[in-house]
């Protein structure tokens, strides 16, 4: 069966509190690179919160965006990879072959959504910090570039089971680490393939919107917008 | 150590995978591998499950377990309290495990008190270096054996209450910053019992948070911020509203439909001045507390309210009007206005309004659910395991003055809330502690406290430990189990497990107090042991199921207005233009997170800094100062200066500064060093812990160091823009 995974980001929900971003770092390995590097702006999150300043006091807001890897249909970091290292899986999934990739970064560049991340040292867990490491995936080396997948070994796994007990994969049979751990709900995870799963009803919402549609991208991250108000 | 087949028997290997559907079965990979040690399977994950202990919420995790390591913590779906989440503390627990720095084995001092020297010791060693001293003071002083620890709950409790109370000494203190005090005194003053409520507010049409903080660090951030999210978008017509007061732009503020700044320390005014248009337009469930309140309201019209406090009083109003009109409706206090010195005051009076308008005991309002009931078999002894959620700041205030009087010859010390970085310098922590000749610390990491010591005891991480729990709120009576998820990682042993042993070795009252071969044995005696309902519990992560029966707040008639003290901030407004505005940072709380990287890596999600503390302050105050984002500063009050990098916050009341807690650490370890300096060396040390308790003047210094912030500090892009 063919799959069309996607993300809601229900913005009306997410309160920023940046435990997505810890428990992604967690199931993905992800190095953690020290003050002189994140002032660099270096980070290797493959989701961040993204914080906007609306206003001014005593009308100032805050807004929160948490921003993943938009897994864009038509994805403009695929197009200017030299050597396929980014490419298009069987899901429709924006994958990464970390041995393929050679490090010229023209993917990030094109990104319009900066989410991709690149390894400009090999990063160390100090020992035995290193135990924490998945083994369901590799530790990227230097001059790798790296990104959101939306816990693809989480999808395989689900895929695995499913055919282990054959069945097709269910409804909730797949959260990405990200959407398991956010405490108020704002991410849901599933497959718009399914006409009766929970996403495809819940983005049937009129709040829906992508970010910057007008690129073309086609992002699979769709976010709802926040609400104003005590009614719905 | 734990033995491996037992730990197995008692409800480890079926453990979680049984209600995951065992769904990591199918991953097989080539790993080279001669002999299996028991319980290590190729390619296979366990989930167990256990509770956090990163805050006092007390949350249940499950733990994904793979070739004897521990790769994840996930929050447990079964678990009243968080349902399945957790937040970024919870999750970093792992690096505490995993953690370079921990204490491996015991340690004795080898060098002057806080040079932090030491020696490793044998754990017999460490035992007889124990002993000999804590034997010669229970036949001539038993009192002066002081305990000072962090909240304890569960067995944990039980076993430290016992021990001291058989060795003859009354000197345990109980230590939490975060304690909140100010609430138990006002619930008790409005509602008649002195607890920390349930807030449904998943069924709640209407919240007034002031201060409030219940999404990031307040009583229990996941339970709440769960029930948030529900409140926002789980019913099909209603989307439950949400205002809040305070000095501050928070996180919690942010989420807020309405965010309405009030000058800092005037919370309780605001919903004073709330309380009297309910009154005066007849909006009130309560009339007979209100008829009784209305002469003593007089005073607060919104008029004279926003006065005092800057919030318009068309807003007041209208906040009132909603407030009344939406039930059910919820009005919280957080923890900073609860750390005001007038917390007390401020507290009583937004519980004032939950009283007035009728919502208490109701779903969608608060209730108060009878927790005594889980540890009743106990009877006067209950209150050694339930949650002691009072800070016991006057406690270890007269505990300090005894140490420099001499009354101590042994102080056992332990606990995350790390005294010694937590209270004001001006107590003189560290010079009373001098006073006592022998100094014990049972701890897995080296910080500010346990660097005083003479002896340190080195502890297992909550993942190695045995152990049970009762959530402060959102537990619905259940219990939560503790359970190694891995092999301890270290020598190491857990604090009870030293007290029961020493209680054996000291006979007599002791011994019969602690009848147990070890903490594990405690806890299996308390919950049925090895087969039978104790081995699903831990399976599940608890007992789980038990609902305990609302105890509705059973005095709410007798309701007066509270009072403010006059309470002034520290220093001449002239001379300290700012009000200093302290918060629990949501990544490091109390500053027990800052030796974890992950948490230090994490971008705040108000100033997204990184790494090292900061000062908030408003763009137009900041211009005023000839100060640009990232610039230095020196941050000087009455009591104290220090260095902070500037970073800006639209939404903060311009004559208020904000820093988070947590940085700031001297002793903590490589990743906590160097970060920044304690806020809390600008606080007076008042009769109460008060985190709002003074006024600050800045003047720009030139830093060495940089504040090093995710993106652009004003944002790549407009929001706008992307949408
Ligand atoms: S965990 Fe959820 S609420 Fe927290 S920042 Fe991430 S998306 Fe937002
Ligand atoms: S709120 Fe506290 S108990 Fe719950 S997961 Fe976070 S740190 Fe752990």
């Amino acid at each position: 069966m063919k799959h069309t995974w996607a993300m809601a980001i229900d913005l009306d929900r997410c309160t920023g509190c940046g435990a997505c971003v810890v428990a992604c770092n967690a199931e993905n390995n992800i190095p953690t690179i020290g003050e002189t590097e994140a002032g660099k702006n270096r980070l290797m999150h493959w989701i961040r919160v993204n914080r906007y300043w609306e206003g001014e006091f005593p009308e100032a807001q805050a807004v929160y965006l948490p921003m993943p890897c938009m897994q864009c249909e038509r994805a403009p970091c695929e197009l200017v990879c030299p050597v396929y290292a980014t490419y298009h899986n069987e899901d429709g999934l924006n994958a990464m072959v970390y041995n393929r990739c050679i490090g010229t970064r023209y993917c990030a560049n094109n990104c319009p959504y900066s989410v991709r991340v690149f390894n400009w040292y090999d990063y160390k867990w100090e020992k035995p910090l290193d135990e924490q490491l998945s083994p369901d995936l590799t530790v990227r080396s230097r001059g790798v570039m790296e990104k959101c997948t939306f816990c693809i070994q989480r999808i395989r796994r689900a895929k695995e089971t499913a055919a282990e007990e054959g069945r097709e994969i269910r409804d909730g049979d797949v959260v990405p680490a990200c959407a398991q751990t956010c405490p108020p709900g704002a991410l849901l995870f599933g497959d718009l393939a399914d006409p009766h799963s929970e996403i495809t009803r819940k983005l049937k919402d009129p709040r829906r919107f992508r970010l910057m549609e007008h690129l073309g991208t086609e992002p699979r991250v769709v976010y709802l917008k926040r609400q104003k108000g005590a009614g719905r | 150590m734990l033995d491996r087949r037992q730990f197995l028997k008692l409800g480890g290997a079926t453990a979680f995978a049984t209600l995951f559907g065992g769904c990591d079965k199918v991953q097989r990979r080539l790993i080279p591998f001669v002999i299996p040690p028991e319980n290590y399977t190729l390619g296979e994950a366990l989930w167990y499950a256990s509770g956090c202990d990163q805050c006092p919420a007390g949350c249940g995790i499950v733990v994904r377990v793979s070739e004897g390591r521990a790769k994840k913590i996930e929050g447990n779906p079964l678990h009243p309290v968080n349902r399945g989440k957790l937040c970024a503390r919870g999750q970093a627990a792992l690096q505490a495990l995993y953690h370079p720095e921990r204490f491996s084995r015991p340690m004795k001092r080898s060098g002057p008190r806080g040079s932090g020297a030491y020696a490793p010791v044998s754990w017999e060693e460490a035992l007889s270096l124990l002993m000999e001293p804590l034997k010669k003071i229970k036949a001539e002083a038993p009192s002066s054996l002081l305990m000072l620890t962090g909240p304890m709950r569960g067995h944990a409790g039980l076993v430290a209450g016992r021990f001291m109370k058989s060795f003859g000494s009354p000197n345990r203190v109980a230590w939490d910053p975060f304690g909140p005090d100010a609430m138990l005194s006002a619930n008790a003053a409005a509602y008649g019992v002195r607890d920390l409520p349930e807030h449904d507010l998943a069924n709640a049409r209407y919240l007034l948070s002031f201060s409030g903080d219940f999404l990031e660090t307040g009583i229990s951030p996941v339970h709440y911020a769960r029930e948030y999210g529900r409140m926002r978008g789980d019913r099909e017509t209603i989307r439950g509203k949400f205002v809040h007061f305070g000095p501050r732009l928070s996180m919690t503020a942010a989420a807020a439909d309405l965010f309405l700044p009030c000058a800092p320390g005037t919370e309780g005014f605001v919903a004073l001045g709330i309380a009297h248009v309910m009154v005066r337009d007849r909006l009130t469930a309560a009339s007979s507390a209100a008829g009784r309140l209305a002469d003593d309201l007089g005073a607060w019209s919104p008029e004279e309210v926003e006065k005092k406090t800057g919030v318009h009083a068309h807003d007041i109003a209208a906040a009132a009007e909603e407030f009344a009109r939406n039930q059910p409706g919820l009005a919280i206090a957080g923890t900073t206005a609860a750390t005001c010195a007038d917390g007390a005051f401020h507290c009583s009076a937004v519980a004032l309004l939950n009283v007035l308008a009728g919502n208490v005991g109701k779903p969608g309002g608060l209730s108060f659910p009878n927790r005594a009931q889980a540890f009743a078999k106990y009877g006067p002894e209950a209150g050694l395991l339930s949650p002691s959620p009072e800070s016991g700041y006057a406690g270890t205030r007269a505990a300090l003055e005894k140490m420099r009087g001499g009354a101590f010859r042994i102080a056992f010390l332990s606990g995350a809330t790390n005294p010694a970085f937590t209270l004001p310098p001006s107590l003189k922590f560290g010079e009373a502690l001098s006073k006592v000749p022998f100094v014990v610390a049972f701890a897995s990491f080296l910080d500010e406290t346990t660097s005083l010591a003479d002896l340190v005891l080195p502890v297992p991480t909550a993942l190695e430990t045995w152990g049970d729990d009762l959530a402060p709120v959102g537990h619905a009576g259940a219990i939560t189990l503790r359970q190694p998820v891995v092999e301890p990682f270290h020598d190491t042993r857990s604090m009870p497990d030293i007290l029961i042993a020493a209680a054996k070795e000291l006979g007599g009252e002791p011994a019969k107090a602690l009848p147990w071969g070890s903490f594990r044995e405690c806890i299996e005696k308390a919950y049925g042991g090895p087969g039978g309902e104790m081995e699903k519990a831990l399976q599940r992560g608890g007992f789980l199921g038990e609902a305990s029966s609302p105890r509705s707040a059973v005095r709410t008639g007798g309701v007066s207005l509270p009072k403010a003290a006059d309470r002034p901030l520290e220093g001449d407004p002239k001379a300290f233009p700012l009000a200093l505005h302290l918060y629990p940072s949501i990544a490091l709380y109390d500053g027990r997170g800052a030796n974890l990287p992950w948490l230090q890596e994490m971008p705040d999600p108000v100033s997204t800094a990184v790494w090292r503390n900061w000062i908030e302050i408003n763009p137009k105050t900041a211009a005023g100062l000839g100060l640009a984002e990232g610039d230095g500063v020196t941050v000087t009050s009455p009591s104290g200066k220090i260095t902070a990098h500037v970073a800006f916050n639209p939404g903060i009341a311009p004559d208020v500064a904000a820093m988070p807690l947590g940085q700031g650490h001297t002793k903590y370890g490589k990743y906590a060093n160097g970060r920044g300096e304690n806020p809390i060396s600008l606080l007076p040390a008042g009769e109460t812990y008060a985190l709002q308790a003074t006024r600050v003047a800045l003047v720009k210094t030139k830093l060495s160091t940089a504040l090093a912030r995710t993106g652009h500090p004003e944002g790549q892009w407009k929001v706008k823009n992307m949408m």
